[in-house]
């Protein structure tokens, strides 16, 4: 052994992460202006009263009853007053997901109609079981932090609570963040109600707020009536809301994808403006659909690479505005767990991941987001794995130069049996359902697919996993609620 | 009007794994193994031609000064040009210039019509070569097999014989011997029509390769040294496996594989100042469960991007990996780990981007596996392009005419930019209702019905072969057959 005298190697700068970037600082900064221009020159249609009367005492002006053409300065102090850091935590209280520049998040996707149910090899409505079952999925998977509602819940009482069943079957067997979808206020309403059951008071709520609340736009900067009431209702609160500003390329937006980043800015800009008029200072996570669409069945496509391309570039837009992001990753215009959906679901997770997207949504959605598949989910976590070790970059140090041991082990030598590769493999990807065996292995085991293999996993993860139980008392508090909106609607 | 001024942009999306400092630090960390702990080189000519040079010499280990490396990198060429036999295809071999392509050698191969795991024949490599051809974002050809129905020692031969006459697209060749890489040569050089023409402008890459760690064989220096001497340009790269034949850390991999090549560079550059030589290799981690080289981790696309931003650091071209799988059939487990490898590979801005179409951990050959990571390749292609921002495509005048919540479908501008958006040909996008009445195909299906529709009508450019070529190829079939069969039987004597 040499004797070492203490030596530093000054001045050294490592990448501790993967460093990627679609856009420059002049680049964002001609987007950012153009969609100032768009705010001040075209405005947009707020359809909703007392939004109009907060925007017009904010100094917007309102023209043709619903006009509004919003002053870059309002813009400025909204910006302003949004904070760059908010946390979610589950219902056990952790702070799980740190919502901050260049903190990621998965989670599943929210709302399908149906589900695909891959061991009878159809497509069915979705119920109630299958949210709780994917929730429970959801729980177990290592690399998914946030869980939303997967499927509508077509076997509730009235097809307008779903939303609070949705939100029941979740918070039952997740312990993680929620993500939640209201049909209205109302129903945002009763799920704060049901969040701050469980929080134990609205002040612990806002201290440390469970969920998340998405609000999806599809008609680029038109707000109506009822979206705007669920935006202010989580401002008044204090829920997080993101605000998911969808749009087709070509159809309800331009062709090109800088024009749809304008576009889409200009209209999240519009929420930030309104929130803040509102309440300043409550969180609103920005983020959206960016893709081509099919025009005639109204549907956008979720494994374009434009989607890939314009999620990356507007996450890095409101990075720069110091705003937090949300985008869809690991979903797919494929209406099975099959090739193309492993190939779409890699694009957006790996592009959403680079960029520092802080939500991403929608993971193992199928068909536009209206399938949902729990060997999607359990597919993408894998993904999600292999991406993330990529994005971990390569830590260069003494020890992992390892110059020493090469000198050691010399020309033509192996290391398998050496104490430095036992020290460090374990910090590689471990598969889960990917599978490395030899040939005989692998036909001797039956010559599975990864699709067959991952069939009995989905059903091993469903049996295997328990989530910590939800106090029963809570529960029936929570069910009031509950049957209460139901006795309403029926 | 008024006028931007001070603007940086970016022409395309920007990926990096290692800062200036750690890059630096390879770098140092490959100049002192070369120093310090040295390589063992099997080639008596090489080693004293190192010697001559000043490298120290012991025995079998050749240890090699600093200012030896940095010389050679001191004159490697910045641009290598490759044409087509045809005339029609030029290929640039520069910084951050993206090819994909298929790997060499697996011994089997999927066949495309039964999908069973057979063999590798003769006329697949034609039939590789022409769907390589056939497929726009593939840009150069490698095997994806090893001949099993010629002579043993000449299926290196036979396989580019049959490629060349079969794609414009460059071949990365390999061989087994100095003699089969001289008949390699020979044949390239009847395709390029004269002696003349070959040395004006290469129609192939050579592919050899050091052994790790920090090895060289005899026939591999052996083949390095024909190919400089003849101004072919050349990979010289290894197949590291992490935590088996390099260290388990990544850090210690790159150094270890850059390493290795280097010797091949500058052993290369004393020969021919300025001949073209490329780093790289397969970089990968042995899977400690079934003790396999794993094709499809993610930390081979981790390495592969790290090393080509050594060989950028250096002044390098990159042979990287990407599109292969561990997979033992077209499945989801391919379709993941290619999409993954692929768009690493991409935003690496490596040069030859090899293995694309590589099942069972190189084991097998697949078509199928290609023509699936061709789509990919295509998407991964939308993302590094990046966004162009400028006037026409902010598209600002157009969304205030257009307003809050109308139509684009109609527009001029939508109609003049539509076009641009990425046409996919295996991803389906239909609804359920639709897509089911065609069949429910998967994507497997479609890939498999596209690659035999290619094997069955894609003629590619075999009718252009001048008579004159065809038959200097068959003589040189025929004169290394005469020598291979003389050279069996004096070893049988």
């Amino acid at each position: 052994m040499l004797e070492k005298t203490m030596l530093i190697k000054m001045n050294q700068q490592a990448y501790g992460t993967t460093m990627f970037q679609i856009l420059t600082e002049d680049q964002i900064e001609q987007i950012y202006y153009a969609a100032l221009d768009v705010l001040e020159v075209s405005g947009a249609r707020v359809l909703h009263t007392e939004a109009l009367q907060l925007l017009q005492q904010g100094d917007a002006i309102v023209t043709d009853n619903d006009r509004v053409r919003i002053p870059a300065s309002l813009v400025k102090q909204a910006l302003q007053s949004c904070p760059s850091k908010a946390a979610l935590s589950g219902r056990n209280g952790k702070r799980s997901i740190k919502l901050q520049k260049n903190e990621v998040a998965f989670g599943s996707g929210p709302d399908a109609t149906f589900v695909y149910d891959l061991k009878a090899g159809e497509r069915r409505k979705c119920t109630f079981a299958d949210v709780e079952a994917a929730a429970k999925i959801v729980d177990s998977l290592p690399r998914f932090d946030f869980c939303m509602s997967f499927g509508v819940v077509s076997d509730a009482r009235s097809p307008k609570t779903h939303d609070r069943h949705q939100f029941m079957a979740m918070v039952k067997n997740c312990t993680k963040p929620l993500m939640v979808t209201s049909a209205d206020a109302e129903g945002l309403k009763d799920q704060w109600e049901m969040a701050c059951l469980i929080r134990g008071g609205e002040k612990e709520f806002r201290l440390n707020p469970l969920f998340a609340t998405y609000i999806p736009s599809d008609t680029p900067l038109v707000y109506p009536k009822e979206m705007v009431d669920r935006l202010l209702f989580a401002t008044q609160k204090g829920i997080p809301a993101v605000y998911s500003s969808c749009s087709g390329m070509g159809v309800t937006a331009p062709a090109t994808i800088a024009g749809v980043l304008v576009q889409t800015l200009a209209d999240s800009l519009v929420a930030l403006v309104l929130s803040h008029l509102q309440k300043p200072g409550v969180p609103l996570i920005l983020g959206g659909i960016q893709t081509v669409m099919d025009q005639n069945r109204k549907s956008f496509h979720f494994g374009s690479p434009e989607l890939h391309l314009a999620s990356a570039a507007i996450a890095e837009v409101y990075k720069w505005l110091k705003l937090l992001s949300s985008a869809p990753g690991g979903c797919s215009d494929s209406k099975i767990v099959d090739e193309q959906a492993a190939s779409e679901a890699v694009m957006s997770v790996y592009n959403g991941l680079m960029a520092g997207t802080n939500l991403i949504h929608h993971a193992g959605s199928l068909e536009g987001g209206l399938t949902a598949s729990l060997a999607g989910l359990v597919m993408c976590d894998e993904i999600i794995a292999m991406v993330k070790q990529i994005g971990k970059g390569i830590e260069v140090t003494d020890e992992t130069l390892a110059l020493d041991l090469l000198q050691e082990i010399g020309p033509g030598g192996e290391f398998l049996s050496h104490d430095h590769t036992f020290d460090h493999f374990r910090d590689w990807f471990q598969p889960t359902v990917i599978d490395r065996s030899n040939w005989e292995t692998w036909t001797n085991a039956g010559s599975k697919t990864y699709q067959d293999r991952l069939v009995p996993e989905v059903d091993r993860l469903l049996e295997a996993h328990q989530p910590e139980p939800l106090d029963a008392k809570l529960i029936q508090e929570m069910k009031k609620i509950i049957s209460l909106a139901d006795k309403k609607e029926v | 009007m008024s006028t931007r001024t001070n603007q940086t942009i970016n022409q395309t999306a920007q990926f990096r794994i290692l800062s200036p400092d750690q890059k630096q630090r390879i770098f140092e960390g490959m100049i002192e193994t070369l120093r310090d702990t040295g390589v063992h080189l099997h080639h008596e000519e090489a080693r004293a031609l190192l010697k001559e040079h000043g490298a120290l010499i012991d025995d079998i280990t050749v240890r090699i000064p600093q200012n030896l490396v940095l010389d050679a990198l001191a004159t490697v060429p910045p641009v290598t040009i490759v044409q087509s036999w045809d005339g029609t295809r030029k290929t640039r071999i520069e910084k951050n210039q993206v090819l994909f392509g298929p790997g060499p050698t697996p011994p089997n191969y999927t066949d495309p019509d039964t999908l069973e795991r057979r063999k590798y024949v003769k006329n697949d490599a034609s039939v590789v070569a022409r769907v390589c051809e056939a497929l726009p974002n593939i840009g150069f050809v490698q095997s994806l097999g090893t001949i099993s129905d010629v002579t043993v020692s000449l299926a290196d031969v036979y396989e580019f014989a049959e490629m060349i006459q079969n794609t414009t697209k460059p071949i990365l060749s390999w061989s087994y011997t100095r003699d089969t890489c001289s008949d390699i040569h020979q044949i390239a050089v009847a395709m390029a029509g004269s002696e003349e023409a070959f040395k004006r402008c290469p129609n192939y890459v050579f592919y050899g390769e050091p052994i790790s760690p920090l090895l060289s064989d005899f026939h591999a220096m052996d083949k390095l040294m024909y190919n400089a001497k003849h101004g072919i340009p050349q990979v010289y790269t290894p197949c590291c496996i992490g935590g088996a034949t390099v260290p388990a850390t990544h850090a210690g991999q790159l150094v270890c594989a850059f390493s290795e090549s280097m010797l091949g560079v500058v052993v290369a550059q004393l020969l021919n100042p300025g001949t073209c030589v490329i780093m790289g290799g397969v970089q990968s981690i042995m899977d400690m469960q079934y003790s396999v080289y794993a094709y499809g981790s993610p930390e081979l696309s981790l390495m592969s991007a790290a090393l080509t931003e050594m060989a950028q650091y250096a002044g390098l071209p990159m042979f990287s990996t990407a599109g292969c799988t561990d997979t033992k059939t077209l499945d989801v487990q391919g379709a993941i780990e290619a999409a993954t490898s692929v768009h690493s590979a991409m935003l690496s801005g490596a040069n030859f981007i090899h293995d694309v179409g590589y099942f069972e951990s190189g084991m097998t050959g697949s078509v199928l596996q290609l023509v699936m990571a061709d789509e990919q390749i295509g998407m991964s292609h939308v993302v590094a392009k990046g966004i162009d921002v400028n006037e026409e495509t902010l598209a600002l005048e157009e969304i205030c005419q257009v307003g809050p919540g109308g139509n684009y479908s109609d527009r001029d501008h939508t109609r003049k930019h539509a076009g641009a958006l990425w046409a996919p040909t295996l991803m389906d996008r239909q609804g359920y209702e639709d897509w089911a009445n065609q069949g429910q195909t998967t994507m497997r299906d479609r890939v498999i019905a596209k690659a035999r529709n290619i094997i069955a009508n894609f003629e590619g450019p075999i009718s252009k072969v001048p008579p004159e070529a065809k038959k200097k190829i068959e003589d040189i079939l025929k004169a290394a057959e005469e020598r291979e069969a003389k050279k069996a039987a004096a070893e049988k004597k």
